[in-house]
């Protein structure tokens, strides 16, 4: 493997490591870490956004205007340079239940930018912590299969197990076996010749290509009532009217069953970008037309900023459900260098409505 | 010893449409069951029986037989070792028993020697009762008893002295004592009655008969016996710049709280609760309005805990969330309906009995028939039964109904006081 760049720091040791490097060889500090929207740390003291209060209830109110300070997770946007999301909790739930896990790393083959969105279900225990348990457990899978070449379409139903197994031992550790959490699935690996999707549920990728609409696809089919129904011949308008329209029939959560992940491979033709979402999103948009108008030209050159375009754009749709957006860009582009991975956890939000 | 904290639930619907401000919660507060063997259950307590001595007692003389003899059978309800005393009020106060204004510990020779001298009490003089709290005040406090309580028996109006001074002798005694107030016959007033009794948190009822005498004091010091714990306050804290319109005790009774507050902090006020037993459980209705947020915004509308020792014991949170999923905000939370209706339904008792004593017919009509309308619609049947002694029900499900031409005193009197009974609801 040939070094690229040069030197820089390792920021735990202090050593020096190549840009392309994963680990650091003198500590084995992970120089390309995950990142998850559930790991924003809360700073140590806290602000009230409507008052600047800083007296906090150890619920999470205002001690003075009473107001619920914004959650960890409601609002975050994370940017890696391969790769950017961002998650809301929307404006009619009280939590966001989706998270996302994003990494880039280096494969012989050159940079590899992956993410996963998972969007808990609702009406199961402890949604919220599913979601990320799952996403967490999951990027780890692929980030270890990615840097040690394994097949990616073998270890990304092996993320799927992984986010299965995680979500058995929150049901275990929380005693939840008769409404386990669980959880939606949807995760793509970006190499430089390739995209690998794979998911379980009605979370969705598409291909949004740089040339426009026209060439641009939605790359996954729902497990739901309204999918199957579309399959057998109902149209996509008629099937989503339906009250039932929404029941996944996927998911991942010890309650499960047999239900298999679904893997597709992808090799672009051209330059474009991999768009990850929960339903938040398509809801209000399912179309791939309409989704790549919004998102282009933002989406190849800078993710993040075509991210927040879309959860903006649900939000003011009416944000019924939590939405998160996450966007890769194909080809990846150059390595991130350590210490350049930047997570912006928008605890300090005033009202962006 | 450790004991069991009480415990504060809240029912409300935390769901407020876009710019609404208005939040509403049903506060349910129970005391332990262990409260009363965390207190020393003889020691810390003083009771005293002040009985109207007055002439009119004497008319008929069954009134003061049975003012006696339900005085001693109260007094053998009263435990050993705790301190009491028993007054005779006329147009003064004089302390019966002991005669030097202090208490006495009971024990069996005690209470023997106190029933001995009530039962000698000869009727003979009028009706001051400002005078009779004040005494009451000063032996009850001789003591260094905590939980301090006293039974009031009238058969009248209080006719000599100033009412200015029945004024300063409840906001003298208020935080000192509770007090139990009863009406024998039907020469006394409700009204004058009720204000002793709400400022010092205790009861008011009517003993239409003197034979009933005896059963309803033994019942009142029973239950006094049974309270463990003094000064119990409910604490309210609301957000800045939130107000609060009211807190009431909605059950067993109505009782507005909302004027005896008591400032604690910057955004807290106390509200004084009493004494409590152990297992009592009552329900608190607070309404606070709050500064409207945005859709999708949370807020704490006002925590509330309880106070017993200057110790918080127990603590609920209400909630306002903004939504604009209007299946969310038109919901009404079953609790806070059904007690809104009990505080209008005996709201409508007393403003219908009022309009009847000025004669004005036709108001009295439509209060007493919306009165009819809620008990029944909420199940209070013991209002009901009341409510028909003194209208003729046509239809109680639309409060149709005919004021009765002829209406026993003391019907009236038993549905005015026992208009602020509440039922609970099924939770």
């Amino acid at each position: 493997m040939t070094a690229a760049g040069e030197s820089v720091s390792c920021p735990t040791c202090g050593q020096p490591v190549w840009p392309d490097d994963n680990f650091c060889e003198a500590c084995s500090t992970d120089l390309a870490p995950a990142v998850t929207s559930g790991d924003s740390s809360q700073p140590a003291t806290r602000q009230c956004p409507n008052c600047a209060g800083t007296s906090i209830t150890p619920e999470g109110y205002c001690e003075s205007c009473g107001r619920k300070l914004p959650a960890g997770n409601d609002h975050v946007e994370l940017e890696l340079d391969l790769v950017a999301g961002v998650t809301d909790k929307g404006l009619r739930h009280s939590r966001n239940e989706d998270a996302m896990a994003l990494a880039t790393t280096q494969s012989k083959a050159g940079p590899v930018a992956l993410a996963v969105v998972c969007d808990g279900v609702s009406t199961s225990s402890h949604p919220d912590e599913a979601s990320q348990a799952a996403s967490q457990a999951a990027v780890q899978v692929l980030l270890a299969a990615v840097r040690g070449g394994s097949d990616l379409g073998v270890s990304s139903v092996g993320a799927v197990k992984a986010a299965q197994k995680a979500l058995a031992e929150l049901a275990d550790s929380a005693r939840l076996h008769a409404n386990a959490p669980s959880a939606t699935f949807v995760s793509a690996v970006v190499t430089a010749e390739q995209v690998t999707v794979c998911w379980l549920g009605d979370s969705r990728a598409y291909w949004i290509d740089a040339d426009g609409p026209a060439t641009s696809r939605q790359l996954t089919v729902d497990d739901s009532i309204a999918a199957e129904l579309v399959a057998r011949g109902l149209s996509e308008a008629e099937a989503m009217a339906l009250p039932q329209a929404h029941v996944v029939t996927g998911w991942i959560g010890a309650d499960a069953g047999d239900a298999q992940p679904h893997v597709t491979v992808f090799d672009p033709q051209g330059a474009g970008a991999v768009l990850l979402c929960s339903d938040g999103l398509w809801n209000y948009q399912s179309d791939v037309a309409g989704l790549a108008e919004m998102a282009l030209p933002d989406a190849v050159r800078d993710p993040l900023r075509a991210a927040a375009t879309l959860v903006k754009f649900a939000i003011e749709s009416g944000g019924s459900d939590n939405v998160t957006v996450v966007l890769i860009p194909f080809p990846p582009g150059t390595r991130t260098r350590p210490g350049d991975t930047s997570v912006i956890a928008a605890t300090d939000l005033g009202d962006p409505r | 010893m450790s004991q069991s904290d009480f415990t504060v639930e809240i029912f409300q619907n935390e769901y407020l449409t876009a710019g609404a401000r208005e939040v509403n919660s049903i506060v349910t507060v129970t005391a332990p069951d262990d409260l009363a063997r965390a207190t020393d259950a003889t020691t810390g307590r003083a009771e005293a029986i002040i009985i109207d001595c007055s002439g009119s007692m004497d008319y008929p003389h069954a009134k003061i037989v049975q003012a006696r003899a339900a005085t001693q059978a109260a007094l053998d309800v009263v435990r050993d070792g705790v301190a009491f005393a028993v007054i005779a009020g006329t147009e003064v106060a004089r302390p019966v028993f002991p005669n030097d204004g202090s208490l006495v510990i009971a024990s069996p020779q005690t209470r023997q020697a106190a029933k001995q001298v009530v039962g000698n009490l000869r009727p003979g003089g009028g009706t001051a009762m400002g005078s009779w709290l004040r005494l009451a005040r000063q032996m009850l406090t001789s003591g260094s008893a905590g939980l301090r309580h006293a039974i009031l028996l009238t058969d009248g109006k209080n006719e000599h002295e100033a009412p200015e001074q029945l004024t300063t002798a409840i906001s003298e005694c208020d935080g000192v004592f509770s007090c139990d107030c009863r009406g024998v016959g039907t020469d006394w007033q409700v009204a004058e009655l009720r204000r002793i009794s709400t400022a010092l948190l205790g009861t008011v009822d009517i003993v239409p008969d003197p034979s009933g005498l005896t059963a309803d004091f033994e019942a009142m010091m029973a239950t006094a016996m049974g309270k463990a714990v003094a000064d119990v306050a409910l604490r309210v804290w609301t957000p800045q710049s939130a107000e609060l319109q009211f807190v009431k005790q909605v059950a067993p009774t109505v009782d507005d709280l909302t004027g005896r507050r008591t400032q604690s902090g910057p955004q807290a006020g106390d509200y004084p609760t009493g004494a409590w037993g152990g297992g009592e459980s009552r329900d608190y209705h607070v309404c606070v309005q709050v500064n409207a947020a945005a859709v999708g915004q949370e807020m704490l509308a006002s925590r509330i805990s309880l106070i017993v020792g200057g110790q918080v014991q127990g603590q609920g949170l209400v909630r306002a969330v903004w939504t604009d999923d209007e299946a969310l905000s038109t919901r009404i939370n079953a609790n806070v309906a059904h007690y809104t209706g009990q505080a209008e339904l005996a709201q409508a008792i007393q403003d219908g009995l009022e309009a009847r004593k000025q004669g004005d017919e036709e108001i009295a009509t439509a209060k007493l028939g919306r009165a009819v309308a809620l008990a029944q619609e909420s199940g209070n049947e013991d209002t009901a039964r009341l409510l028909a002694k003194v209208v003729d029900v046509v239809d109680a499900a639309t409060g149709t109904v005919r004021l009765k031409k002829k209406i026993d005193d003391a019907d009236e009197m038993a549905l005015d006081t026992r208009s602020t009974k509440t039922v609970r609801t099924r939770k």
